[in-house]
């Protein structure tokens, strides 16, 4: 330094102050701007996050979640990609994807449940008796119209129109597909043989059916079209019930006809939630009991174990943990609104121990 | 010296553009051929587009890993995309004329100038904007009281337009918001090449005693024909590859074909940005790879409508000099 003259050294100095000065502004801003998360997908859980979310970021100012309901492919495979630190998805992975990116957790935040919805006007307060078989003829178009005799076999006194059924399907890669599409594998073989589930399947080709992208241009489409038939997260009930949108009562394992509420998905919670794996990688469809609601599912955070740094990870366990918290996250106050069921306590405890390996 | 490196610089800079074309065109035919290896040409022709089993375990098939029952096949895609914009420009054509006339012809001087730069403000409008309007107006609009009036008259007579007319969500209404996406190339297009021809043609003609109408059909118009042919196919191209917009308003059918106007369709276009999340889930990413392809036949359909354009416009060309002659 002594080397230098004067006017280089004036400007070597300036330098320095002008980089500390950013440094310390950056610096001031980062403290300030703090930790930033990323959720990104299912439609379905998109409401929860967002009632989730102001309340602890208001108790946790160090931390910034950004919510984005974009469909749970768009979950799984953001949160795979690390574009989103948390990918919502009403679907867990499967086997080889998870096998392909073995650092993936599939970490269960609530239990939700799914509804089938129809727009018959002048039915909509009546609640169809529909079954599996049922729903698989009538998406694989072998049930055409309102008045078919299977339909009317299970709705005996019901005046069941001559119009032809609109089946609406989601278009994005989606977990209401996912365990729609499980429903009917799991009660109807010939639906398993062909189209089998997934979070995007190959519908078959029925004319006039409508795709729709998340449940809001489900409820949406739903809504515009008489005579259609579409499945819908039970998040979305309010909006299912403002559209004057009528409701199924599903066939569940043991034969009865069930509507989804608190007591019929309990029923089905405490029916398959002991079968739950470590890795917490499992469909809760189809359940036996005769109260259980056949169509529910985890609603999954899908994350990765190994995260860029230290602080990252951090603020997930924080705000993991505070979301599975019976008095937090998993509180009625939050569940009841969004339609979904809190976790049992040896849920909470599994799902706890997988965040617990966030790095 | 300057001048040779000039020139240089200058093929290099204009180069640039064809190699653009050229090499988006390569990576797309690099990148999706294993898909096309697995999905042969019946990928044309094949109605059926099927990720597979996407949880259970990847098979061998034709030594290509991919999902047990994963086909893949766009016909319903390469018809819906075809049928959309043929309507779209069906609408937009006789409309466009219609404007350029009137904008040219009949419309005050003063008057003129605000109306074109509405026409030309049109054109800027992003295309999701016009899908949103769509979603929202055109769908319950034309769903609940066009369409079942259509269906009542020509439907009729022709069994393509008959009921049931369905929810507005469908091909007609894809046709007409493309439409009306296009129609301000051809109306500003022609409405400048009308302006631009030389008043001499006008009074010439007006002076062997035709009418305003006579002068502007048989004189006017005729001259401009190049300039319509290139608006057309511009639109055409706009038509084809329209993504926001159709994604919104076609329905995405999946896996069928319309079997009348009213019915959901989906555009390759469309199907691309839909599809893309779904098909990056597939572990063996031949589904992402046959999006590609997808991507690949789009950009050779668009290729050649634009060659045969071209080839229209240089028959048209000898045509019309060896009638001169």
């Amino acid at each position: 330094m002594s080397m230098k003259s004067g006017p280089a050294r004036r400007r070597a100095s300036l330098v320095l102050t002008t980089a500390l000065a950013l440094c310390s502004v950056m610096g001031a801003r980062a403290a300030m701007a703090q930790q930033r998360l990323l959720e990104t997908g299912s439609s379905l859980l998109y409401p929860l996050f967002n009632l989730w979310v102001p309340v602890y970021t208001k108790t946790h100012p160090g931390v910034q979640i950004t919510t984005q309901s974009t469909g749970s492919g768009t979950g799984i495979s953001q949160a795979m990609s690390g574009i989103a630190q948390i990918g919502a998805s009403d679907a867990y992975m499967s086997d080889f994807l998870v096998k392909q990116h073995p650092t993936m957790l599939n970490i269960p935040l609530a239990i939700s449940s799914q509804m089938i919805n129809y727009n018959l006007p002048g039915l909509n307060r009546v609640h169809l008796k529909l079954s599996g078989p049922l729903l698989a003829a009538m998406y694989s178009g072998r049930v055409r119209y309102w008045d078919d005799a299977m339909i009317r076999r299970l709705n005996p006194g019901v005046r069941l129109p001559h119009e032809q059924i609109v089946l609406v399907h989601r278009t994005d890669g989606s977990g209401d597909t996912f365990i729609f599409t499980q429903y009917l594998s799991f009660s109807t073989p010939s639906w398993m043989n062909s189209v089998s589930y997934g979070t995007s399947v190959s519908w078959p080709a029925v004319e006039g059916g409508i795709g729709a992208e998340g449940n809001p241009g489900m409820v949406n489409a739903c809504k515009g079209t008489p005579y259609s038939l579409a499945y819908i997260g039970i998040s979305y009930k309010k909006a299912t019930e403002a559209a004057g949108l009528g409701e199924a009562a599903i066939q569940n394992r043991a034969g009865n006809f069930v509507m989804p509420n608190p007591q019929t998905v309990q029923a089905a919670v405490d029916a398959m939630a002991p079968h739950t794996p470590r890795n917490e990688r499992i469909s809760l469809i189809f359940a036996p009991g005769k109260d259980s609601y056949p169509i529910i599912n985890y609603e999954y955070a899908i994350v990765n174990a190994a995260q860029p740094n230290a602080a990252t990870a951090a603020a997930l366990r924080e705000f993991f943990n505070w979301a599975l918290s019976p008095i937090e996250g998993n509180s009625e106050r939050f569940m009841t609104p969004v339609g979904f069921v809190a976790l049992p306590a040896p849920i909470v405890a599994l799902s706890k121990a997988q965040i617990a390996a966030i790095h | 010296m300057r001048a040779m490196k000039f020139r240089a610089w200058l093929a290099l800079i204009a180069g640039i553009l064809p190699a653009t074309l050229a090499a988006i065109v390569l990576f797309l035919a690099f990148y999706s051929w294993p898909a096309m290896h697995f999905n042969g040409l019946g990928f044309v022709v094949r109605d059926t587009w099927n990720l597979g089993n996407l949880y259970a375990n990847p098979i061998m098939r034709h030594g290509t890993q991919v999902q047990p029952g994963a086909t893949y096949g766009i016909l319903f895609l390469i018809v819906g995309t075809l049928l959309s914009t043929l309507i779209a420009l069906a609408i937009a054509l006789p409309m466009g004329i219609g404007a350029a006339i009137f904008l040219a012809e009949a419309v005050p001087e003063r008057l003129r100038l605000w109306i074109s730069f509405f026409v030309e403000l049109l054109m800027a409008i992003p295309s999701v904007v016009f899908g949103l309007w769509g979603y929202v107006v055109v769908i319950p609009f034309l769903g609940h009281h066009f369409y079942p009036l259509i269906a009542q008259s020509l439907g009729k007579a022709i069994p393509f337009f008959a009921a049931p007319t369905g929810s507005g969500y469908g091909l007609l209404t894809a046709g007409i918001v493309l439409s009306l996406m296009i129609v301000p190339i051809i109306a500003a297009t022609l409405r400048d090449a009308l302006v631009s021809q030389p008043a001499s043609l006008r009074e010439a003609a007006l002076g062997l005693g035709a009418t305003r109408f006579e002068a502007l059909w048989k004189v006017m118009l005729p001259g401009t024909r190049k300039t319509l042919i290139g608006a057309t196919f511009l639109a055409l191209g706009r038509a084809l590859g329209e993504t926001m917009a159709v994604l919104m308003v076609s329905g995405n059918a999946l896996n069928y074909l319309p079997h009348r106007i009213y019915d959901p369709v989906s555009t390759m276009a469309a199907f691309i940005v839909s599809q893309l999340d779904s098909a990056l889930q597939d572990p063996t990413g031949l589904a992402v790879r046959s999006l590609a392809e997808i991507a690949f036949v789009l950009a050779i359909i668009s290729i050649v409508v634009n060659a045969l354009a071209r080839l229209l416009l240089l028959v048209w060309n000898n045509s019309q000099r060896s009638v001169v002659v």
